[in-house]
């Protein structure tokens, strides 16, 4: 079967998804020392400032993970046709197909591929959207524990969170969900990869992707 | 030596400790030393402003901290410059005479009068866990707020339901701004508050003749403004990564900081750091104990557990509430069984079908 070359991620789009994905690692890692830090500095003077530092490198893989979710958001509206919003949800008759047959080829009920899409399929895409909804509601919880006292963040924080604490939690338990879908995301993208051989995880490094010839 | 007894059992106050209370009020609003004779001379005009105060479902805590502490001055110069007409722990009058004082109060001072509340009001069943006098907490509150000037919710179960709207609050206990709008409500949270913060939302009425600046939750921000983490005393030890692993043990007695033992300073917003409590200079966090959170909404559900940095997760309809990281394990390592019968899935009906099957 022959294959041809056709370009599907804008440059945006593959710096978007790295720092993204670098930015939620070093954020979940940083996260879970300054929920529970492992360490204990135990001597007095020691000039060690671990909390200091976790919080610090916390915070500026913060603001790369905002800048992610803006690039992102920018793109749903602004991208090419494959990082469009409408080309992920199921609103129009060809992506409420393409997401059930999705459903039947992750059951292994059915085989092949919609020849006519180029991006995500729409469960996929689907999913990408709730991530970034979620991604939304974490960094505003993080900006209100960060600058509580700042009347924007405090009034979005106390509206949707309620107090400090509430967002604390809600902030622990979003992080969770970040390394499911990590999870998910990552077993998938190598399960489509060799059944469909498109060449899709290296795509997010080219934003070339292997299409069949029709 | 001061003698302790008799000022204790003195109802006056000397000159001495009314500039000490007045100058503590000003220093807790953040005021300059040039404000204190403004202050004082607002304390001592001839309008005391007139206070009904009424107790709903609580423990009389906050009453009780503000009159017995060890601080008779400030207690003393609380109930000398305002007026009180109505307070079921302190006042002489009982049954209908107690009544007859609350009704005269409201009719003479109408539109005037500042109505403090302590204590959460039930409704639910239409407020029937709470009733003076034949009447619901929810009616007097009504019938009282309706022409108060100002109202000051006093303690966490008038500002926010506290401890008796934890879940899954039986009572329906809420505070009093989810039942008063058309008024201006200050709310003083703390379980108990701390009474320099009560003196000095006072003294600032008085003084400039409105209410201080509050935060979203209607909190006074000379009180409320910051996290007690970032005014705490042990932020040092926070910052260089030194921490009590237990209560008793060597790095506790070194006083270092209580955040792995589930203090809730971080998120907590409240002067104690810095106004203490009980003229001993002591607080919580400074005697070893970490903050339990008790100035914020809802502090009973999601400040327990008291030694954990988070509430556990509640599963519906399951039963488990766990430690929410046990919970994100357990879910991780479900998904990650779950890809892998996924992965074998495919790699056995490959086995069985041959290579066809995945072109179609």
């Amino acid at each position: 079967m022959e294959y041809e070359k056709k370009k599907v991620w804008s440059i945006l789009l593959r710096l978007y998804h790295w720092a993204f994905a670098l930015s939620i690692v070093t954020l979940c890692i940083t996260g879970f020392y300054i929920h529970d830090p492992w360490t204990n500095s135990l001597t007095e003077g020691s000039a060690s400032f671990i909390m200091t530092w976790m919080r610090f490198v916390h915070f500026v893989a913060g603001y790369v993970f905002t800048a992610a979710v803006l690039a992102r958001i920018f793109l749903y509206l602004f991208g090419n046709k494959q990082e469009r919003i409408l080309e992920h949800l199921p609103v129009t008759p060809r992506n409420i197909k393409n997401f059930f047959n999705t459903i039947l080829r992750y059951s292994y009920i059915k085989g092949g591929h919609d020849a006519d899409r180029l991006g995500h399929n729409v469960l996929a895409g689907l999913t990408y959207v709730l991530i970034i909804i979620a991604a939304v509601f974490q960094l505003i919880g993080g900006f209100y524990l960060l600058f509580p006292e700042v009347p924007i963040w405090e009034q979005y924080g106390v509206l949707i969170f309620g107090s400090q604490q509430s967002a604390r939690y809600i902030h622990h338990l979003l992080m969770w969900l970040f390394m499911i879908f990590a999870l998910i995301h990552v077993y998938l993208v190598i399960w489509n990869d060799i059944r469909e051989p498109e060449g899709l995880v290296s795509a997010i490094f080219t934003g070339v992707k292997f299409h069949h010839k029709a | 030596m001061a003698d302790t007894v008799n000022k204790t059992l003195d109802p006056r106050v000397n000159r001495r400790g009314f500039l000490k209370g007045c100058t503590m009020a000003a220093a807790a609003l953040g005021l300059s030393e040039s404000m204190v004779p403004k202050m004082v001379e607002a304390a001592t005009s001839a309008q005391r402003p007139p206070v009904i105060w009424l107790h709903f479902q609580e423990c009389t805590g906050c009453t009780e901290t503000m009159l017995r502490g060890a601080h008779p001055d400030l207690a003393n110069l609380i109930l000398d410059i305002i007026s009180l007409d109505y307070h079921e722990t302190v006042m002489a009058a009982a049954g209908h005479q107690a009544e007859q004082a609350l009704h005269d109060s409201m009719e003479k001072n109408a539109g005037k009068y500042i109505l403090v509340v302590e204590g959460g009001i039930p409704t639910a069943e239409n407020g029937i866990y709470c009733k003076i006098a034949g009447k619901t907490a929810m009616e007097s509150l009504e019938e009282v707020a309706a022409n108060a000037a100002a109202i000051i919710a006093y303690g966490t179960c008038a500002t926010f339901g506290g401890v008796q709207a934890a879940k899954p609050n039986p009572t329906g206990s809420v505070g009093v701004d989810s039942l008063v709008f058309d008024k201006p409500i200050i709310n003083i949270s703390g379980c108990p508050p701390n009474p320099v913060n009560f003196l000095g939302t006072v003294l600032h009425y008085l003084t400039f003749q409105r209410l201080p600046a509050v935060d979203s939750l209607k909190r006074p921000k000379f009180a409320y403004g910051r996290r007690i983490h970032d005014h705490c005393e042990r932020r040092a030890h926070f910052d260089e990564g030194r921490f009590v692993e237990q209560f008793g043990d060597e790095y506790h007695k070194q006083g270092y900081c209580l955040y792995k033992v589930g203090c809730k300073g971080p998120e907590t917003f409240a002067n104690c750091p810095v106004a203490r409590f009980n003229e001993a200079g002591v607080w919580p966090v400074s005697v070893g104990h970490g903050c339990i959170g008790c100035t914020e909404p809802k502090f009973w559900d999601t400040m327990t557990p008291f030694y954990d940095r988070l509430p556990d997760v509640t599963i519906p309809g399951s039963g488990i509430v766990d430690d929410a990281d046990r919970i994100g394990t357990k879910v991780l390592g479900v998904t990650a069984a779950a890809v892998g019968i996924h992965a074998a899935v495919g790699i056995g009906k490959r086995l069985i079908k041959g290579k066809s099957d995945s072109e179609g």
